[in-house]
């Protein structure tokens, strides 16, 4: 840098010109400590006033319990010969290999047949109140209990849409994914003031679940020590919260509130880095296949004959080898960049467009609508908040259409605006 | 970690914020109407501090472990992947299991099927062996041009037989009771079928024998790549079929 140039004597190397010495560069690392401390402080602050991301979370929720709901319905036909007493795979040889993995699952607990219908059908159930937003978070633990319980049953039954299902409903229970767009929000909204002694409902759901973790308990039937110890922490942090609510309104419950925050957003931060996980391998381990070097990759499972749906369509695209390879490329560069696109709102959300693009195409061309419905509900984690608002008001302003056809109910208030609906000055930015 | 710990910088707070870090120095700044979205921590107590810190590092120590253990258990062979494995394992296996290779690093590029032939008894007693019958093609049918395909015809005999396939060494013979299970499980699977579609009376079957039909999907047509697109069939060896194969499927 400060060599002087050879060529001509004339022109001064910078910061070498004779008589007045430049100042001094400052150093980039000057204050560097002090807004290092300043910027953490503002993430804690962050992470433990509020449970971020209240509609980036309600529509993963709401994502993953239409792709189940949708699932255990379109199957339901088949629920015997897939899950069921009529399986190749039998009560019997499920139970000696789930014996080995320790997997969880309330589906051979008993080989009768009823058990088995209780149990597939309470798994709808709460897809059903998962998607609305009924008592979310015992909605949520539910919906996990059935998911495992069903899929575990089970486990050559399933493909990649099933694993991300399988991995979402369990890190959806820890996060406060009902704040917005449910039925909880709603009620909250309606009645702020609600006594936690006047919420029978509440109270019963508590109660009910109770003996049924007992029992499962006291049986034996739960005999893994880290689910005994899940499921019935679980069930004494909701008695607690009630606890708190109602006899210590001041530090204690706002303390509480701290916890769970951290700790949605912490389970918010691994669903962000499980998606990343997903996306960095699929397209890693893409970029040292010959396939997908030269460029024929996406031709082959197009080809294949379980994946080939639409010969047709399949027969088209294969005819020409530019598209080929465009979707090839396309597919690895979109699946490697998006975990460093994150880094840019606008190369995300750029990104985001591409993917569920993809994978409605997929879920098309391939015949993997519940695949592809999963995948989407998940990359949904990373949806910018004023898309998600609009989207909100576009289903409102829909539902309100709809609905003004019919009669008008005597009293029914349009809902009031929530209190969560004033979106945080984080989110704001997208 | 705390905090209070750190410089307070106040271009970063607004003035209810400000005045809200007053209030702190009082005591009781938290009482019954206190809104968790704008507490400060500095208002609250130090016991109250102390559980949140703990939180905070506890949560930040299992998020590294969960996403570290997810991390390595998807890449690939490493040195402290290695080094770890078994640790890895016991905290991934069974529920945060995951394969994330899909169509990699190769697509799959054959098509393969499922065949299978029965030897059954006839009204005279005499024994009859049957033609071989594609059990794949059902499904294949069940998946063609049907916008909703079910798992019972995508996945249900083709991962029971990559199930069969991966619980097998080189020479055909199960690996431990994987092995044996997925046995089981692929001719029951062909019973099942052979009943289900194809009218047969599985009390007449006395044994079975499954093969595999392999085929390699023929290169794009503007490839220059010679590809041997004939069938290959790898057949198995008879199997007895007892009542513990028939439990539960049998009409």
């Amino acid at each position: 840098m400060s060599i002087p140039s050879q060529r001509t004597g004339n022109a001064p190397a910078p910061g070498a010109s004779p008589g007045a010495p430049a100042p001094a560069p400052s150093s980039p690392f000057r204050g560097l400590g002090r807004s290092f401390d300043a910027a953490l402080a503002r993430g804690l602050g962050h992470v433990t006033r509020r449970a971020l991301g209240p509609y980036q979370t309600a529509i993963v929720r709401i994502g993953f319990a239409v792709t189940v709901l949708g699932f255990l319905l379109h199957e339901w036909p088949n629920r015997h010969l897939m899950y069921g007493q009529d399986s190749a795979w039998s009560f019997d040889m499920a139970s000696r290999f789930a014996e080995n993995s320790g997997a969880f699952t309330l589906l051979l607990w008993s080989d009768s047949g009823l058990w088995f219908e209780l149990v597939y059908h309470l798994t709808i159930a709460a897809a059903v109140a998962m998607l609305l937003g009924w008592r979310t978070r015992a909605a949520t633990m539910l919906f996990m209990i059935g998911v495992l319980s069903v899929q575990n049953r089970s486990i050559f039954m399933g493909d990649g849409g099933d694993n991300v299902i399988h991995l979402m409903s369990m890190y959806l229970v820890l996060t406060r994914c009902g704040q917005v767009w449910s039925l909880d929000a709603r009620r909250r909204a309606r009645r702020p003031d609600l006594e936690p002694t006047e919420d029978r409902v509440g109270i019963a759901l508590w109660a009910v679940l109770g003996v049924a973790l007992l029992a499962a308990l006291v049986t034996g039937s739960v005999d893994s020590w880290i689910w005994s110890l899940f499921l019935g922490g679980m069930w004494l942090v909701h008695g607690y919260w009630w606890l708190i609510r109602r006899y210590a309104p001041g530090e204690p419950r706002v303390v509480s509130d701290i916890v769970a925050n951290l700790v949605h957003n912490a389970a918010l931060l691994v669903i962000m880095a499980e998606v990343c996980v997903i996306y960095a391998t699929a397209g890693w381990y893409k970029i040292q296949g010959s396939r997908w070097q030269d460029g024929t990759a996406v031709y082959y499972p197009m080809n294949l004959d379980y994946f080939n749906v639409w010969p047709e369509v399949s027969e088209l695209l294969s005819s020409s080898g530019m598209v080929i390879m465009a979707l090839s490329y396309g597919t690895v560069i979109v699946q490697v960049a998006f975990p460093f696109a994150l880094l840019n709102r606008r190369a995300k959300n750029i990104l985001l467009v591409l993917m569920m693009g993809e994978h409605i195409g997929i879920a098309l061309l391939m015949g993997l609508p519940f695949f592809s419905l999963a995948m989407i509900a998940m990359d949904a984690v990373f949806l910018p908040t004023a898309f998600l608002l609009w989207m909100g008001a576009r289903a409102t302003g829909l539902r309100a259409r709809l609905t003004r056809r019919r009669p008008a109910p005597p009293e029914a208030p349009p809902a009031p605006a929530p209190a969560e609906q004033r979106s945080p000055a984080w989110a704001a930015k997208g | 970690m705390l905090p209070h710990d750190t410089a307070p910088e106040d271009g970063e707070r607004d003035e209810g914020q400000r005045a809200e870090g007053k209030r702190a120095l009082t005591a009781h700044a938290v009482d019954a109407v206190t809104v968790t979205e704008t507490v400060s921590l500095r208002a609250l107590s130090l016991p109250a501090r102390a559980i949140i810190a703990v939180a905070v590092g506890a949560l930040a120590a299992f998020f590294t472990w969960h996403m570290a253990a997810v991390f390595l258990f998807v890449s690939p062979s490493n040195t402290v992947r290695e080094e770890n494995f078994d640790r890895i394992r016991g905290y991934i296996y069974p529920e945060f299991e995951q394969n994330w290779k899909l169509f990699a690093p190769n697509p799959l590029q054959r098509d393969e099927a499922v065949h299978v032939r029965a030897q059954v008894t006839e009204p005279d007693g005499s024994l009859r062996t049957t033609d071989w019958i594609n059990l794949t093609a059902t499904d294949i049918d069940n998946i063609r041009h049907h916008l909703l395909p079910s798992h019972s015809a995508q996945n249900l005999l083709r991962r029971g037989w990559d199930f069969y396939d991966g619980a097998h060494d080189d020479e055909g013979r199960p690996i431990g009771e994987r092995g044996r299970l997925s046995e089981l499980y692929v001719h029951r699977i062909a019973l099942q079928r052979l009943q289900d579609e194809h009218d047969m009376d599985l009390d007449t079957v006395r044994r079975v024998q499954l093969r595999s039909a392999v085929s390699r999907v023929p290169a794009p047509e503007w490839r220059e790549e010679e590809i041997d697109t004939s069938t290959y069939y790898d057949e198995i060896d008879w199997w007895v079929v007892t009542s513990d194969d028939l439990e539960g499927i049998a009409r």
